[in-house]
């Protein structure tokens, strides 16, 4: 057989096969339906291929399909909210978050540093209506934890390996991406701060550690800079929200400030000339004095209120 | 964990009728304003809507439930952050599934974990009378059911296997096609290219597909 015939019978084939399936799709003018029921009376082979075609179709069409994991949605919520922080066009919708931060910052930072101390000091003091009817705070904690360093393989073990001892949580390990890993984790309140507890240890490798915490306003969240463990602890653990995002916006000033205390103009301008403020800037990080007044949780499936929502990302 | 997240496949019928373009049972119109407009109950909403297609397209595309839930997630944030951009010359659906399919192959491009594998280097072995089973099915010599076979895990892992052994366009034209039942112009649609081409590569793909399976099973 010359080569032009075999192109000819494979141009045949192929039309043949193309009518085929098109047929099996329901994607054919009546003419070329009758074309191809004549083709497979006709035709035996045509007849077996047509019923192959049809066959391996509705297998792969039968196929169990599956569900997106629940965390999709949340991963969505957190990464629009994250970009929608650093979008101008999206902030200026939700300004509220600069213009506490700022009013926090420029004006009232000697308040929310007394707050901050009287909240280390006093366990559980009573929040203000106003703050809790202010915060549109979801009910459960939910928010993201970034970690950068320069070790990834071993911080990122070290986060795999408490993951891992965790019970009853539902994690979604994502080790594709040669310069990150993604955590995402729903647990207990109990079981963040064990899992925090167990990668303590690596804060010291961590060229940054970030808290995003989510206020359930869409696009709204509060960044904690140089967060530590004990400060993830104290927010998680608050049941109530409007606490909890109170909580959150003045360790993110704390750290803020004390990222700054070499900025003697900010210092200045807050404090004036003869503060002794700054001695206050440099007490003991918040302490987990309050861990034994935390109401027992239970350790195995946890309550809706008692579940967290965490996305860990390691980076470099 | 595979038997946990897998739905019956009852509702067939109901996404191949969406998928032809028949109306929706929520106003994506509607949808998509508040959207716009940072109604964040509307996102939510937008993304239960469709969260769970997009992950089955993207997981039968890419093979790899990790990569899949990633990558529905960087769809939907594709999707949202480019809602103002959205004219609606194509229904919401296909905009959406053409973010989906793009990032999908794009990031399988990038990979070359996903790239085809000479079928000489399969070592996977299946249970015999699974293979017997599906070597009926293909050879015609008996009529099992295909659809009832297609819910045996077995069954499933072998089809799975052999749609990942297909190169990505054939791969994408038989996912859209025979899992998610789009039409050949929706199709054309979401992969940009001409009807022409839909018809030829979806007979090309079932085609090899069945080659796949023949030698999956042999």
């Amino acid at each position: 057989m010359t080569e032009s015939s075999d192109e000819k019978r494979y141009d045949s084939e192929a039309r043949i096969d193309e009518l085929l399936n098109s047929y099996i799709d329901g994607e054919l003018t009546v003419d070329q339906q009758a074309e191809v029921e004549e083709l497979r009376a006709r035709d035996e082979g045509i007849a077996q291929r047509l019923s192959q075609f049809q066959k391996c179709q509705t297998l792969i069409g039968a196929l169990p399909r599956a569900e997106a994991p629940p965390q999709v949605l949340e991963g969505v919520k957190i990464a629009i909210a994250g970009k929608a922080l650093s979008d101008g066009k999206i902030q200026k919708k939700y300004p509220r978050v600069r213009r506490v931060l700022a009013a926090a910052a420029m004006i009232g930072i000697a308040a929310v540093m007394t707050t901050v101390m009287r909240s280390m000091i006093s366990p559980e003091p009573p929040v203000s209506e106003k703050s809790s009817a202010s915060a549109p705070a979801p009910r459960e904690f939910s928010g993201k934890l970034e970690l950068r360093t320069s070790d990834l393989v071993a911080v990122s073990a070290s986060v795999n390996k408490a993951i891992e001892g965790i019970h009853h949580a539902e994690a979604i390990p994502s080790a594709r991406r040669e310069d990150k890993r993604i955590y995402s984790l729903s647990c207990s309140k109990k079981n963040l701060k064990d899992l925090l507890a167990d990668i303590e240890h690596v804060w010291p490798e961590l060229d940054s550690a970030t808290l995003s915490v989510n206020t359930g306003v869409f696009g709204e969240k509060i960044v904690v800079q140089t967060v530590t463990t004990e400060q993830v602890v104290k927010i998680v653990e608050q049941d109530n929200p409007g606490k909890r995002i109170e909580i959150t916006r003045d360790f993110a000033v704390l750290n803020h400030m004390e990222s700054h205390l070499t900025d003697r103009a900010i210092v200045s301008a807050i404090e004036g000339q003869n503060s002794n403020l700054t001695h206050q800037w440099q007490a003991p990080k918040p302490s987990l004095a309050q861990r034994e007044n935390v109401a027992p949780q239970t350790p195995s499936q946890p309550e809706d209120k008692d579940t967290v929502h965490l996305t860990i990302i390691v980076s470099w | 964990m595979r038997s946990d997240v897998l739905t019956d496949a009852a509702n067939v019928d109901i996404r191949r009728q969406q998928a032809a373009g028949k109306p929706m049972s929520i106003d994506d119109n509607l949808l998509i304003e508040q959207c716009r407009q940072g109604d964040s109950t509307a996102i939510e909403r937008l993304v239960l809507k469709y969260q769970n297609r997009i992950y089955n397209v993207i997981l039968k595309i890419c093979a790899d439930p990790d990569d899949a839930a990633e990558l529905t997630q960087e769809t939907f944030v594709k999707i949202i952050e480019n809602l103002a951009k959205f004219e609606g010359r194509s229904s919401f659906y296909t905009w959406a599934f053409r973010i989906a399919v793009n990032l999908t192959l794009n990031y399988c491009q990038r990979n070359a974990k996903l790239a085809v594998r000479s079928l000489d280097s399969e070592e996977a072995s299946y249970d015999h009378q699974t293979s017997h089973a599906l070597k009926e099915l293909l050879s015609d010599d008996s009529s099992p059911d295909p659809a009832a076979m297609a819910q045996n895990k077995e069954v499933y892992e072998i089809a799975i296997e052999a749609i990942r052994q297909l190169d990505e366009p054939q791969r994408a034209v038989i996912v859209l096609r025979d899992i998610e039942g789009m039409s050949y112009a929706r199709i054309a649609e979401v992969l940009d290219v001409e009807l022409g081409t839909v018809r030829s590569r979806l007979s090309r793909a079932r085609n090899r597909l069945r080659d796949i399976l023949e030698a999956l099973l042999s």
